[in-house]
């Protein structure tokens, strides 16, 4: 545990947060607003991470997750009006309870069907927020009464502070014994069963985990938007860059998840200026980083140091 | 008259998704791939079909036969760039190998879509139909593009068939698709045969985006929601079988058409994802999937 | 040293897949201090009755006692904290962690709410380590392991929750004869700490030294149970082991060691050995599907870089132990493919004379090969081999599985093939009486080693007592 703070890539992580929380004196709002959507999704891809890295699950619909934390919030906003860290854990709570949800077809399913349940339950997740307009606001969005700060400053560290905190527990996590466990399981079941343990249990756990900080991390977001739309929390698309943030920082990692999804949006960031290209620029920046280096881009810092 | 007209409809948009998904399903159960740039292919050929078609005005017949040409190029073109990199790979474990297929098409999707909405366009655009008009069926007045879609989704199914149960090559696909390693014993080369497999995606691909486009409409943003089209009819008739996929698409067709008619347009989806989590729930292997 | 009441007592045990009755109603118990070898050819149900232990497969009737406790029908991770351990054959270790923390795996607790392994559970990981022989690679990641430390390294785990049962499936394949020793000197150690050992092997041989009993068993029933010498003496278990499977190992096993072989023109090759000896890895090697070191000569020239299908063209053609048939398709199509290299008139001459060579096929035309039963598939996979008109033809374990009748037939019509054709055969089996009959020479490979060569006559008095 000493060797671990003491350890170049913590100090290196702690100076990078550091640094990060002093921006606000020095960067511009607009800077300030990319880098606090980045810190959001950061979460969504360690979440992934540790469902896909740890516990094997291929979820390919992260925003089934996402989406019930972001408009679980948004809706106890709007229509119940209640104070929004209340709001914030009903979120949560409606995504953990999502979660669970998909874990029960994930005991029974592997590979591409278990992929194919989650992308499914994004669809209809749209498709009932389209349906029940009135209380969702269905295509247009639902407009938040409250937010979390006007001012982007406050923003950014909240995000900040939450990305660090989530990011910290996900990452014990999965160096416990939990986490432990819950390689052993996605790498073989069967021996991970023989060694005694409750597979079940510990899955149903990583899901419900899983979707706590997605949910949470979606509620912030939308706080921090301002509105809850389809586009912005649960489109597949969203989903797909959450995978592809995950896998581009570094699989089995936690820390490669935030890594990934930082330069996924900053990256789309310092491209603007070739306008509609820059999404595709990114897509194969991506590509190639995966082709060349499987461990993403964490991966390849660690290649480097070895070398 | 909406009996007749519910048929006719839901008989037409059946034929075109078992087309549409018929080459996601080929390409999956010969090489094993799940193509997540599925839809991607669909709507470059579409695309070009309606850039050479109606842009440069080359009309309907030359348009369909770029769009072709396109639907094989980028078929290829997966396959070499995406696919084949990374099943060759020598620093991607072969057990994770899946997995990055899966990735690298996801990514490829993305890339499709973003070229063609920096090319040509992203809002949407309709292919011009083979045949234009308007046909008066028993009572029914109908496109006659819908016709000559299904006419057309059929006779391609039909030679499908034949290039698989009458001819030396279908053989070989179907040989593949069961064992692989017997055909490399009996002295085939698999690779060969990979990318014949893939032209022949490319074909089918193109000639359905095309249709697709000329009665649906295309746009580069329809690009995941086609893949998951083609993913959800290819899952529920049962990954890698053929007539399950054809099956699944007539069940997803008129389930679709009858919501929309009767129900409400906005649901039309509904039921057939609800019915796809069912069908994952209690019969995994799909509707017609073995094992 | 059956002394006092078993630990592990098993009843009547039953499982069926299906209209397959794998199990059928086996008896066994198992004494602390014991070890116990289930034999057992391929298919003879000796794995599922592992797996029913331990819990993987849902018996359909019976009981298995733990000292009194009932564990049939309970989940796997019940039975092994009841005190069951089994060493798999193949298991995926967890590979980004070291070995010493794939051993403290097997000590954590079943908790969601345990975060740090304790420091007593370190040190114990680390001292079943240092037992199992791993003491110097602690701190290595497995993928880094030769195959023997990896196997050392499941053994490890195994035993790390002090299981008063353990369960080790095919203690020995893929191990050089040195490992095998030290191996079995391991098992014992697991003996003597009063634990109750269940191996569980393809054949008495490689198991007859350590073991105090065996138990053989024969498509689904236990055919004999005594000292090994008596099972190996049993009437019974001669006349149904002929047969046998043959797993091989790939990745980290070195299968082979310095292999010569020559087979000349029209020349009946037998390579004989148990399980697991190497000769499908071998039979791999000259079919270019997999990579290997050393040269192959060809025809009188040395082969370079081809891929397994442009020799499989060039006239090495084999017929795999797995047979590797095209189950959905049918006898005819099968076959057909096998002639596509050929004119249609060549393959149609050759069709007929394959369907003289075995006429069940000729009746089974139109049916699909995975409806065939496993004798009429050995045939098929044997004719589309010879549809290719093979200069040579390998021809893997062609008897696994099979019924004696069978092999009468397949023994005929591999003498018809050596007296009508010019065709040169490469035969691998683990069934002598098959095997030596039809053979010019014989080679016997052992532990990836041929340990004898010479012509059959010769095997019985020189190599037949290391055998069975």
């Amino acid at each position: 545990m000493k060797k671990f703070f003491s350890s170049k890539p913590f100090i290196l992580t702690i100076g990078t947060l550091a640094i990060a929380s002093l921006l606000p004196f020095g960067v511009s709002d607009y800077i300030l607003g990319v880098l606090t959507t980045a810190f959001y999704f950061a979460v969504f891809s360690m979440s992934w991470d540790l469902l896909f890295g740890y516990a094997g699950e291929v979820n390919f619909g992260p925003t089934f997750l996402i989406g019930l934390g972001a408009y679980g919030a948004g809706m106890a906003d709007s229509l119940l009006n209640l104070p929004v860290p209340v709001c914030i854990l009903i979120g949560a709570l409606a995504a953990v309870i999502g979660g669970v949800a998909l874990a029960i077809p994930a005991l029974r399913l592997t590979g591409p069907y278990l992929g194919l349940i989650t992308l499914v339950a994004v669809l209809l997740l749209q498709q009932v927020i389209v349906i029940f307009a009135g209380v969702t606001g269905g295509e247009i969005g639902l407009s938040m009464p409250d937010v979390l700060s006007v001012n982007s400053a406050p923003n950014y560290e909240y995000a900040l502070a939450f990305m660090t905190v989530s990011g910290a527990i996900l990452f014990a996590i999965s160096r416990s014994n939990f986490g432990l466990i819950l390689q052993a399981a996605g790498q073989d079941p069967i021996a991970a069963r023989a060694l005694g343990f409750n597979i079940t249990k510990h899955k149903i756990a990583a899901f419900a985990i899983s979707a706590l900080f997605s949910g949470l991390s979606g509620a912030l977001l939308v706080f921090y938007l301002g509105t809850a739309s389809v586009n912005a929390v649960v489109d597949i698309a969203i989903g797909v860059r959450v995978i592809i943030a995950a896998v581009l920082g570094g699989r089995r990692t936690i820390i490669g998840g935030a890594i990934g999804a930082i330069f996924l949006i900053v990256a789309g960031e310092i491209l603007r200026p070739l306008g509609q290209l820059s999404t595709l620029v990114v897509a194969i920046m991506a590509l190639i980083v995966i082709m060349v280096s499987p461990d993403g881009l964490l991966g390849m810092l660690r290649a480097r140091r070895t070398t | 008259m909406l009996v007749l007209q519910i048929l006719i409809d839901g008989f037409a948009i059946s034929t075109l998704y078992a087309l549409g998904a018929l080459g996601f399903t080929l390409i999956f159960g010969v090489s094993g791939v799940l193509n997540l740039a599925h839809g991607g292919l669909l709507v470059v050929s579409a695309m070009i079909a309606y850039y050479v078609g109606t842009r440069l005005g080359l009309g309907a017949y030359i348009g369909a036969g770029a769009g072709i040409l396109a639907g094989i190029v980028t078929a290829m073109a997966t396959y070499l760039l995406i696919v084949r990199p990374i099943q060759r790979s020598r620093v991607i474990p072969a057990r994770e190998r899946e997995l990055f297929v899966l990735t690298g098409t996801l990514l490829w999707g993305v890339m499709l879509q973003e070229m063609l909405s920096y090319i040509f366009t992203d809002t949407p655009i309709t292919v011009k139909p083979l045949l234009p008009g308007i046909v008066d069926f028993l009572g029914v007045t109908t496109p006659a593009n819908e016709f000559i879609t299904a006419a057309i989704s059929w006779v391609v199914l039909g030679c499908l068939w034949l290039l698989v149960n009458r001819t030396k090559m279908g053989k070989q696909l179907l040989a593949a698709s069961i064992n692989p390693r017997g055909l490399t014993l009996l002295g085939f080369e698999l690779s060969r045969i990979y990318l014949l497999v893939w032209i022949i995606y490319g074909v089918l691909a193109g000639i359905a985006g095309i249709l697709l486009g000329s009665f649906l409409g295309t746009s580069s943003e329809f690009i995941p929601a086609l893949t998951g089209s083609a993913f959800s009819i290819v899952v529920l008739g049962g990954l890698g079988s053929v007539s399950g996929t054809l099956f699944a698409a007539y069940v997803i067709g008129y389930i679709e058409t009858l919501t929309a008619y009767l129900v409400s347009p906005s649901l039309r989806n509904v039921p057939a994802l609800v019915l796809l989590i069912l069908v994952l729930y209690i019969r995994p292997q799909g509707l017609l999937g073995r094992r | 040293m059956n002394n006092g009441a078993p630990c592990l007592e098993v009843t009547g045990l039953t499982k069926r897949f299906g209209g397959l009755v794998a199990v059928k109603g086996i008896d066994m118990n198992l004494h602390r201090g014991e070890i116990l070898g289930l034999i057992g050819p391929n298919g003879s149900g000796k794995s599922t009755v592992m797996k029913l232990i331990m819990g993987i497969e849902r018996p359909n009737e019976g009981s298995i006692r733990l000292n009194d406790l009932e564990l049939a029908g309970k989940p796997t991770h019940q039975i092994a904290r009841a005190g069951i351990g089994i060493v798999f054959q193949h298991s995926r270790p967890l590979h980004r962690q070291t070995v010493l923390e794939n051993i403290l795996l097997g000590l954590l607790p079943d908790r969601l709410t345990s975060l740090i392994p304790d420091q007593t559970a370190i040190d114990q990981a680390r001292s079943i380590g240092e037992r199992c022989g791993l003491g110097d690679v602690l701190n290595r990641l497995p993928a880094s392991l030769p195959f023997a430390d990896l196997r050392r390294m499941e053994m490890a785990k195994a035993i790390a929750r002090d299981p008063q049962v353990v369960l080790v499936d095919e203690p020995f394949a893929g191990l050089t004869s040195s490992e095998v020793k030290t191996f079995a000197a391991l098992i014992e150690t697991f003996r003597d700490e009063g634990r109750a050992v269940l191996l569980v092997d393809h054949n008495v041989k490689s198991v007859a030294a350590m073991v105090d009993r065996v138990l053989a068993m024969y498509l689904g029933e236990k055919i004999a149970e005594g000292s090994a010498a008596d099972v190996i003496a049993d009437p019974t278990v001669r006349r149904v082991y002929l047969g046998g499977g043959l797993e091989v190992f790939y990745g980290k096993a070195q299968a082979l060691e310095n292999i010569d072989l020559i087979v000349h023109e029209r020349e009946f090759v037998s390579i004989v050995g148990l399980n697991g000896a190497g000769k499908t890895t071998l039979f791999n090697a000259i079919s270019g599907l997999i990579p290997a070191r050393g040269s192959i000569t060809w025809q009188g020239d040395v082969r370079g870089k081809q891929t397994p299908a442009a020799i499989a063209r060039a006239g090495i053609v084999q017929c795999p132990e797995t047979r590797e048939l095209f189950g959905d398709m049918s006898v005819r199509e099968n076959l057909d493919l096998g002639g596509q290299h050929q004119s249609k008139a060549d393959s149609a001459e050759r069709l007929e004379w394959l369907l003289n060579l075995f006429p069940i096929l000729k009746s089974r035309a139109g049916q699909a090969a995975r409806t065939l039963s496993g004798g009429e598939q050995q045939m098929l996979a044997i004719a589309r081999a010879l549809m290719m008109r093979p200069k040579l033809l390998i021809l893997d374990e062609p008897t696994l599985g099979l019924a004696p009748v069978i092999l009468g037939q397949l023994s005929d019509a591999l003498t018809i093939l050596r007296d009508t054709t010019d065709i040169t055969v490469l035969l691998g089996e683990q069934n002598v009486t098959f095997a030596l009959p039809h053979a010019d020479r014989v080679y016997v490979l052992e532990h990836g080693r041929i340990i004898w060569q010479g012509p059959p006559d010769r095997f019985a008095d020189e190599a037949g007592a290391a055998y069975l």
